[in-house]
């Protein structure tokens, strides 16, 4: 599903990424664990396209989209929750979750939108409100809902657990479990296994943009 | 079924057509101008939603403009149809070529960009011999298929076209403005880069936008060439469209219906400054503007939030 070989990416001349290889297969639900400024979110936005790579290639589906931009790699099917959530304050929560379906051409968006509602029937309560008014958490649902539209095959979380109270976080669990039994392929960050330890089949261990595989997991 | 909204533009509309045979000539003429220019600050407004502010527009207000007027000359033709159609083209050629270099750039460069491309219009037709050079050249009053509609000796015909044309387009981009991809407008401005993650080719929005604006501004200026009857390159100049920005930022970005309404409000406050102190009116309008930014950031549209939260 999502290859990774050789990434090496660089910010303003840094090198924040050096010679990443990762693999998240079919189905799989592969954990990222490093800490705060390891490499996480860089590696995430270089997967996403965000962060061009310096060299080596991410390969998506089969398809070698080292040189493609952000919005081709998301028509393949890619949800991408960022840590800092990034919804659209003008638009209403449903807008924002539609808003990749649409650009995307996802045409069963509003069969996947009622999964999303039963999935997470505490956004549907609130579809209506505009983004800018909801808090924290309920952002992180929301962008979790909006990812998940767009990621019906890869979804990448980045710190999906990041500042948000325990009882959201363990809602948040509950739903990214679900989606393990869904079959998604899912490449989950975080800063320790706190959340993610019960979950994941494989673990990588990111530190100083250095991946490597964690064996013992 | 028509909604509320709709009933109320159609009978709004009706109701101008209709007041043209009564209204005096130069408030018809006024009003016609302030649409075509409304017209333009319209694409304009589609432009600034997505963050962009074009310094440039009157690239095409002024190519509409010499469509029409060169059309008209070469052709021997006056249907008003047939020139705003040539209008349209006109601006829909320009800018789907220009729009491939201006939708890859963003703030300060995509204004100076969109004005350089404007003046380079102005430097080309103020040497143009042919089209009349800093003179420009008279272009004839449209008729629709002979009619020239004309009442008490006042050619209505632009006034109605003018009206009838702000009607739809301000239909049609109130429908835009509410798709999904007029919404990525709002997306793009906050923050392109999540926008592009989402899977929208934010280049290709912009692109699509820059059309429109400029399919409009051709628009508006076809209107304004058939309603003076006289075209010069100052249409084209930088300070033309510094004034279709001064119309937006007074009028304010939250309607369709605000540079309809902002344009003539900006024609009549000039008129009314220019008679009251011909020396000084520049000076008037800036108060204006100044007060406008000061206590209404959002420009004079959103005066109708503060109604609308005072009734409730």
């Amino acid at each position: 599903m999502l290859e990774l070989s050789n990434v090496s990416t660089s910010i303003q001349g840094t090198e924040i990424l050096r010679d990443v290889n990762l693999k998240v297969g079919k189905g799989e639900m592969i954990g990222l664990i490093g800490r705060n400024g390891a490499g996480k979110t860089t590696l995430n936005r270089t997967i996403m396209g965000i962060q061009p790579a310096n060299k080596g290639t991410v390969v998506i589906d089969g398809q070698d989209m080292t040189k493609a931009g952000a919005h081709e790699r998301a028509k393949l099917k890619v949800g991408f929750m960022p840590e800092d959530r990034r919804l659209i304050p003008a638009l209403s929560v449903e807008e924002n979750i539609l808003l990749p379906a649409w650009a995307n051409d996802i045409k069963e968006a509003e069969a996947r939108l009622a999964w999303i509602y039963e999935l997470m029937p505490e956004v549907e309560g609130f579809a209506g409100r505009k983004a800018l008014q909801l808090s924290g958490g309920q952002q992180k649902l929301v962008a979790l809902a909006r990812a998940l539209m767009s990621g019906v095959h890869i979804l990448l979380l980045d710190e999906p657990f990041e500042g948000v109270a325990p009882a959201l976080s363990r809602r948040l669990l509950e739903v990214i479990k679900t989606l393990k039994d869904e079959g998604l392929s899912v490449l989950l960050s975080e800063s320790d296994y706190t959340h993610s330890a019960d979950l994941v089949d494989k673990v990588y261990l990111i530190e100083r943009g250095s991946v490597r595989l964690d064996e013992a997991s | 079924m028509l909604s509320k909204n709709q009933i109320f533009v159609v009978a709004a509309a009706a109701l101008m057509i209709l007041a043209g045979l009564v209204m005096p000539y130069w408030f018809s003429f006024l009003v016609t101008v302030a649409l075509a220019k409304g017209l333009v600050v319209l694409g304009l407004v589609i432009l600034m939603r997505a963050g962009l502010v074009s310094f440039g527009q009157g690239l095409y207000y002024c190519a509409g403009a010499y469509a029409v007027g060169a059309f008209s000359d070469y052709f021997q033709t006056d249907n008003v149809l047939l020139l705003v159609l040539v209008a349209i083209v006109c601006g829909l050629v320009i800018s789907s070529i220009v729009g491939l270099l201006l939708s890859r750039y963003r703030d300060i460069f995509f204004a100076m960009f969109s004005m350089a491309f404007s003046m380079i219009l102005y430097g080309v037709l103020v040497k143009s011999a042919a089209l009349g050079s800093s003179d420009g050249f008279n272009v004839t009053k449209p008729s629709l298929f002979g009619w020239a509609a004309e009442f008490n000796g006042t050619n209505l015909l632009s006034y109605w076209v003018a009206i009838i044309l702000a009607c739809v387009a301000g239909a049609i981009i109130w429908r835009y403005m509410r798709s999904p991809m007029g919404m990525t407008g709002e997306a793009i401005r906050e923050n392109e880069i999540r926008v592009e993650y989402l899977g929208v080719s934010v280049q290709k929005i912009i692109y699509i936008k820059y059309i429109i604006a400029a399919v409009l501004a051709s628009v508006g200026g076809s209107i304004t060439a058939m309603t003076v009857g006289h075209i010069d390159p100052e249409m084209a100049y930088w300070t033309t469209s510094g004034e279709f920005v001064f119309i937006a930022l007074m009028a304010g970005t939250g309607h369709v219906a605000a540079p309809l309404i902002g344009a003539v409000i900006f024609e009549l406050m000039r008129t009314f400054a220019f008679q009251l102190s011909p020396y000084t009116w520049q000076m008037i309008l800036g108060i204006a503007l100044l007060s406008i930014i000061i206590f209404l950031p959002n420009g004079l549209w959103s005066l109708t939030d503060k109604f609308k939260k005072g009734a409730n």
